[in-house]
């Protein structure tokens, strides 16, 4: 049939039928050629082959469907103890700690700046042992959720060793080890012009209260870190300070010798005390070197008897009770001693008291 | 002279037969524009018998044509000596001595190239009406291994075929501390069809200089799901590249899977400068507005905002790029739907959002409904060059070939920080129709009509990955389901797969959806 010379419109619909039919025949026909051509190139150009797989691979890589394995067969959670290699510090790591150490390694954690000033710290002063004790923790804490617990965690390792200069400023929850590690981190801090006052718990802030000035700036909220006779503060300042932070009528006076039998002076006559001793012009209060030998000594003795007169010393500035007027630092000294023991109440051990103190006895 | 050639081409190949093999070619077998194919129907007729079709060849020394059922060209050649012929459907080359068809490289490299050309005239007449994602007219030719590469393979007969029930393609991945959000999305990432066959396909060429490339460690990825191995793999070098790529990311502390993808897919498409494409003069495209990455030919899409001014009607149009879109969930503290009546009483793809659940549809259609800006949001027109309202809307220009969805699920405004677990149904198959901005659906303002012009299957896609989310806000854990092979699913949780059937996949709370473009196929 030549195609200028047909006419679709004069067809009845058997002959369209049959002419659609044979067109679809065709179209069948010229597809399974092309196949036919693809299949017989292949097999001649010698790549006809390369879809054959063996039966064994097949049957091992078939994909498992039952309850307890996953698909290839194995069953769940016994991949515990993978280890990688960190590509930062080349040193081999758990897989499943691996996210934190990178993040410690590569310097982008939260803490990792406090940790790595830490660090560069001790190791210009002290041993390498802390250094040691740093990675360690990273690998002990297995809580995976909240960053809140792994802190906590941290914290109660590094406690370890009272000596380190990594130990964590909140030392509020420590009540039993601070013996003999306050020391230290006072002194620390003053690395700045002033100390933040918010961090650091009422015992560091009564040692501290005892040597410097400690009059909170307005504008930068920290403590002043020069001597008690520093003439940028008055003394009304000063107090208002004391009283400020550690509670109404207080003073940050420690007694170390008292607070073996822990008992503890009553803050509002510590207070008292202190404004004394400010009144005396100096830190190193020496007009109270006999009466502090004598109270050091004579602490389990005269705790008892001592306890109702000396209530009624009153000290100078604040009028607790009637005032006696014993002027000489020396009674104060004592009757500070004696009130301290009144109240027995269990506190915070207090650090060993500066200078003034060991001359009571 | 190739194996599978025979030696009396040799008598062919002489004076001008190359000129001549590509004329037959361009005439007679890869016609590519109409006219050409009009004149190849109506001269293309056997000689002896006058049929069309019959397997008609052409003799390659004269101008004969004869069909090969017939024998007809048997006979030509046995007279005239003329030992080759052609075969016009398909461009084999028959030698009649060897009574067989051969193969001989020089001429078939002749025969690609004009059935390249051809492809290419074709593929302008085809052009579809909406979109220019799709490269019609690039012939795809399987791989063919060279003589060495035979050799090798015949020599290592044990072979891995990716067969329905076959796991290779699926590995674990270890969780490495909180990084089940990566996980996820590197899964979802691995089962991409596109993306996987560009990277099996070795076609990463790297550029840098250092060992930091994040699409080298893409493709040793691939590499490892590919495999067999059984054992979970630990995907540590990826983690580190990523945090070093991306600081912002990087921390111990939970991350979202989306902020993930949207960084990886970042430092990826960074690094891929070395493998855009190259226009037909074989310079780069350096322009920044259409790099060519394979990332950004897969994911990147653009979005079409449309600012209409109440007063003059003037409309001003900017189109942002998209790797994916953030839709809002009833329940959270926005409204969900606009006050207006009766804009959504119509039901699209047999849904409606009056009864049942939210699906997926639903949240699409808030996102791209026209929004009124009050009056505290007056922009100033172009037209009436004054503040006045307007109203704004969002719609789809170019949609990509693998769309991503992310439901808001956890919501931080300034009153509650929570998760909503509202449950949102989605579709298999998704119709992007409705959300596409021509210039009829635009203006519906809700009312949406398909149109008849636009061919059914332009828009569908097909779901391909889901990532779930357990858990609240502060700790959670994310999981999800993959596709392989066409209706195999597959749940992975870090180091876990197990299979999974379809109605585990719909029924799961879903929080970020994979689909892409079914339709998108070699030619």
């Amino acid at each position: 049939m030549k195609m200028e010379d047909m006419s679709l419109s004069g067809l009845d619909n058997t002959k369209l039928e049959a002419l659609a039919q044979d067109i679809y025949s065709d179209l069948v026909e010229d597809a399974c050629l092309g196949l036919c051509f693809e299949v017989h190139r292949a097999v001649k150009q010698g790549y006809f082959f390369l879809d054959d797989t063996d039966q064994e691979s097949m049957k091992d890589f078939e994909i498992v469907d039952q309850p307890g394995v996953d698909i290839f067969g194995q069953v769940y959670n016994q991949w515990k103890n993978k280890e990688c290699v960190c590509p930062n510090c080349n040193r081999s790591i758990a897989a499943s700690r691996f996210a934190p150490h990178l993040e410690k390694c590569l310097g982008m954690g939260r803490n990792s700046s406090r940790i790595a000033n830490r660090r560069i710290a001790s190791s210009n002063n002290m041993n390498n042992k802390s250094e040691s004790d740093q990675e360690d923790n990273d690998d002990v804490n297995d809580n995976d959720w909240s960053y809140g617990s792994e802190k906590k965690a941290k914290k109660r390792k590094s406690d370890k060793n009272p000596n380190s200069p990594r130990r964590s400023k909140s030392v509020k929850h420590k009540n039993g080890e601070l013996s003999n590690s306050v020391n230290a981190d006072p002194y620390k801090y003053n690395y700045n012009t002033g100390i933040n006052y918010e961090t650091l718990g009422p015992d560091e802030l009564r040692s501290l209260l005892t040597t410097q000035c400690g009059v909170i700036s307005e504008h930068t909220k920290k403590m002043c870190t020069r001597s008690q006779r520093c003439p940028q503060h008055t003394d009304e300042q000063r107090r208002a300070v004391r009283v400020f932070l550690l509670g109404p009528s207080a003073s940050s006076l420690p007694d170390a010798d008292t607070m073996v039998e822990s008992d503890c002076y009553d803050a509002s006559d510590g207070q008292v005390l202190m404004s004394r001793l400010q009144w005396d012009g100096s830190s190193d209060i020496s007009p109270s070197d006999s009466a502090s030998s004598k109270a050091s000594t004579n602490n389990s003795d005269s705790k008892k008897p001592k306890k109702k007169k000396k209530m009624s010393l009153g000290l100078n500035s604040t009028g607790g009770g009637g005032g006696s007027g014993s002027g000489g630092g020396s009674s104060s000294q004592t009757s500070l001693v004696g009130l301290s023991n009144r109240k027995k109440k269990p506190k915070l051990p207090v650090p060993p008291a500066p200078s003034i103190y060991d001359n009571l006895n | 002279m190739s194996p599978a050639g025979c030696s009396h081409v040799n008598a062919y190949k002489v004076d001008n037969w190359r000129q001549n093999l590509r004329v037959i070619y361009q005439c007679f077998v890869w016609s590519g524009s109409a006219e050409a194919r009009r004149r190849k129907a109506k001269s293309c007729i056997c000689h002896m018998c006058g049929a069309h079709l019959n397997r008609l060849h052409s003799c390659l020394s004269c101008v004969f044509f004869g069909c090969f059922t017939k024998k007809h060209i048997h006979e030509h050649a046995k007279n005239k000596r003329h030992n080759l012929a052609i075969d016009l459907l398909y461009g084999g080359i028959y030698c009649f001595v060897c009574q067989d068809y051969i193969y001989d490289k020089e001429m078939e490299q002749i025969a690609k190239e004009e059935q390249r050309k051809a492809w290419k005239l074709q593929g302008t007449v085809f052009a579809f009406g909406y979109f220019s994602h799709t490269r019609v007219g690039e012939k795809y030719s399987t791989w063919e291994p060279t003589k060495r590469e035979l050799e090798l393979l015949r020599h290592n007969p044990k072979r891995r075929k990716i067969t329905t029930n076959c796991t290779i393609g699926l590995r674990g991945l270890i969780n490495l501390g909180n990084t089940c959000f990566m996980n996820c999305i590197v899964q979802a990432l691995t089962h991409t069809p596109l993306l996987r066959d560009f990277f099996l396909s070795d076609r990463h060429k790297c550029e840098m200089q250092s060992n930091s490339c994040l699409v080298c460690e893409m493709s040793q990825l691939f590499q490892e799901f590919y495999s067999g191995h059984r054992w979970p793999h630990i995907p540590f070098r990826l983690l580190h590249l990523v945090w070093t790529h991306a600081r912002h990311l990087a921390g111990y502390e939970q991350q979202d899977a989306h902020e993930f993808l949207i960084a990886a897919l970042d430092v990826l498409h960074r690094h891929c400068k070395g493998d855009t494409a190259r226009d037909d003069n074989g310079k780069k495209a350096n322009n920044p507005n259409h790099c060519s990455c394979i990332i950004d030919q897969i994911f990147t899409g653009g979005l079409q905002s449309d600012v209409t001014c109440q007063v003059c009607h003037g409309v001003s149009t900017t189109i942002d790029p998209f790797w994916d879109i953030s839709l809002d969930l009833p329940g959270s503290s926005t409204p969900f739907w606009p006050l207006s009546p009766g804009g959504d009483g119509s039901t699209v793809n047999g849904d409606s959002h009056l009864s049942g659940a939210t699906t997926l549809t639903d949240c699409l259609r808030r996102f791209t409904r026209p929004e009124h800006l009050g009056s505290s949001a007056k922009i100033k027109c172009g037209g009436c060059h004054s503040y006045q309202e307007s109203t704004k809307q969002l719609t789809m220009k170019k949609l990509p070939i693998v769309a991503c969805f992310h439901l808001k699920r956890f919501e931080h405004s300034a009153k509650l920080r929570r998760k909503i677990t509202t449950y949102v149904s989605f579709p298999l198959e998704l119709d992007m129709t409705p959300f596409i901005a021509s210039s009829k659906e635009s203006r519906m303002n809700g009312q949406y009509q398909q149109t008849v012009e636009v061919l059914n299957n332009d828009n569908k896609y097909s779901l391909f990955a889901v990532v779930n989310h357990q858990g609240t806000l502060e700790s959670g854990h994310y999981t999800s389901f993959i596709r392989q092979h066409k209706d195999q699913w597959f749940k992975c949780d870090d180091a876990i797969i197990t299979k999974a059937s379809i109605k585990d996949v719909l029924d799961s709370e879903g929080y970020y959806y994979y689909y892409y473009y079914y339709y998108y196929y070699y030619y």
